[in-house]
């Protein structure tokens, strides 16, 4: 249950949606994606209505909390196919996929099965499969969780480069996310909006603001 | 775009080892069948010889193959059929946010499944066709079964993908679709069993409509009743994916 919502990104900046689990920070994306239809309000996509225009869902890219990868396929067979569903073909198909196992270092393992790849390599097909088709919005849920640090790091280095040019939302419970990555925070608690601004303005104490916001005790931080 | 999802899902079924095993364990099981039905025949023959009017191997051996096909298929057909949403939940967001539209995602996955039982029955096909090496055979009646043959599939096909958009387990989808298919399999033999002859209940079971097929005739009410069953499941798989977007 999520309500009260409100939130506006232009491309070429992170948003880290941070909360505890339960928070509704799942949920959100879910919405974000056209997963999830929201009971009321909309969600545009560079001023499209999913619902009403369902093919501007190419123009977002989506990882969900568990990647959706086909294990019994080599990474490039993977990768194909993903570039084929969003309207990639011949050459530029070829070329977006150089392109994104490039980015996401899966230089070495394209021809692997995905089954049987490392969970950070799995991650980084995730990754992988939401950016095929450069879109302008990318959604990533826990993109960094369950990896250990040096994974998390490398994830944490693509992420600020893909904030670069695309609009990029992450959900995460992880405070080093949020500080390695975002220039913009919200916090969402028991499914509403606590805070929504720049990170620099939470100070280097995100932890102690963060753990205040979601014992409840102020409605919003004072910025 | 279908056509791209279908294509994936094939390549997905034929990596595993799921596909191979059923069609082998299958074609041998279908192979078993042949051989004793073909003995059957042959001590039989010298018996049947001088009379004109006795029925034929196509009769005696190429149509009781088909029969058992059919009865296979409705075993198999859940089982391959099961995996297609319910064993798929992970991976299926990727086709839910592609801008894809629920009725092509479904189609897609469909026409997997249905090129896979073609191919089944094809290969099953080459057993009576060999016996044309030897003796005539009534192809048109063959062709004819085998055209229906696969109607039934694509219709059983249609049922279990639907009962896997229902379920979250791929075990319990197979269950669903078994039942299912049972049910439509005997369901005017129970009904005459308890002396009722109902017309309704003749038109919606499967052997009603499979039947005519077996015996070379192929007529528009039974093409439309397989085309309808299928058209009806997939209608109703598309409802349940919608749904889930719903309801979550």
């Amino acid at each position: 249950m999520v309500t009260d919502l409100n939130l506006d990104l232009d491309r070429g900046s992170v948003l880290g949606l941070l909360g505890v689990n339960g928070a509704g920070k799942s949920t959100t994306l879910r919405m974000i994606v056209g997963l999830l239809a929201p009971s009321s309000g909309q969600v545009l996509i560079g001023g499209a209505d999913l619902r009403e225009e369902p093919a501007a869902a190419r123009r977002l890219g989506y990882l969900p909390e568990l990647a959706p990868l086909h294990a019994e396929l080599r990474v490039e067979e993977y990768l194909a196919f993903c570039a084929r569903l969003r309207g990639l073909r011949g050459v530029s198909s070829t070329q977006a996929i150089d392109r994104v196992v490039e980015r996401c270092g899966l230089g070495d393992v394209r021809r692997r099965l995905l089954g049987h790849l490392s969970k950070g390599f799995q991650q980084r097909a995730g990754i992988a499969q939401a950016i095929v088709h450069a879109p302008e919005l990318i959604v990533l849920d826990e993109p960094a969780s369950g990896l250990d640090p040096r994974q998390a790091a490398q994830i944490r280095a693509l992420i600020r480069e893909l904030g670069q040019e695309h609009a990029v939302i992450l959900s995460t419970h992880l405070l080093p996310d949020v500080q390695a990555c975002c220039e913009r925070v919200a916090i969402l608690h028991e499914g509403t909006l606590r805070y929504d601004g720049p990170r620099q303005a939470l100070g280097d104490d995100l932890e102690a603001i963060f753990l205040r916001v979601v014992s409840g005790g102020e409605a919003a931080v004072a910025a | 775009m279908s056509l791209v999802i279908a294509r994936n899902e094939l390549r997905r079924l034929f990596v595993q080892p799921l596909a191979w095993a059923l069609l082998a364990a299958v074609l041998g099981v279908l192979a078993y069948f042949f051989l004793l039905t073909l003995q059957g025949f042959l001590g039989l023959m010298p018996k049947i010889a001088g009379n004109a009017a006795a029925p034929g191997v196509t009769d005696l051996v190429a149509l009781p193959l088909m029969r058992a096909i059919a009865s296979v298929l409705l075993l198999v057909v859940p089982l391959l059929g099961m995996r297609t949403f319910a064993g798929d939940r992970a991976a299926l967001p990727l086709l839910l946010t592609s801008g894809l539209s629920d009725a092509r995602i479904v189609v897609g996955k469909y026409i997997s499944l249905v090129v896979f039982f073609a191919l089944l029955i094809l290969v099953a096909l080459a057993m009576p066709l060999s016996l044309e090496v030897g003796t005539a055979l009534d192809l048109g009646r063959l062709a004819a079964s085998a055209f229906g043959l696969m109607l039934f599939a694509a219709a059983l096909a249609a049922l279990a993908l639907w009962a896997s958009a229902l379920a979250q387990q791929p075990a319990v989808a197979a269950g669903v679709a078994l039942v299912l298919n049972l049910l439509l399999w005997m369901l005017d033999a129970g009904a005459r069993y308890e002396g009722v002859t109902s017309e309704f209940v003749n038109y919606l079971a499967l052997p009603t409509h499979l039947e005519p097929f077996l015996h070379g005739i192929v007529s528009t009410v039974d093409v439309v009743y397989f085309v309808l069953l299928a058209m009806v499941a997939l209608a109703l798989a598309t409802r349940r994916l919608s749904a889930s977007r719903v309801r979550g």
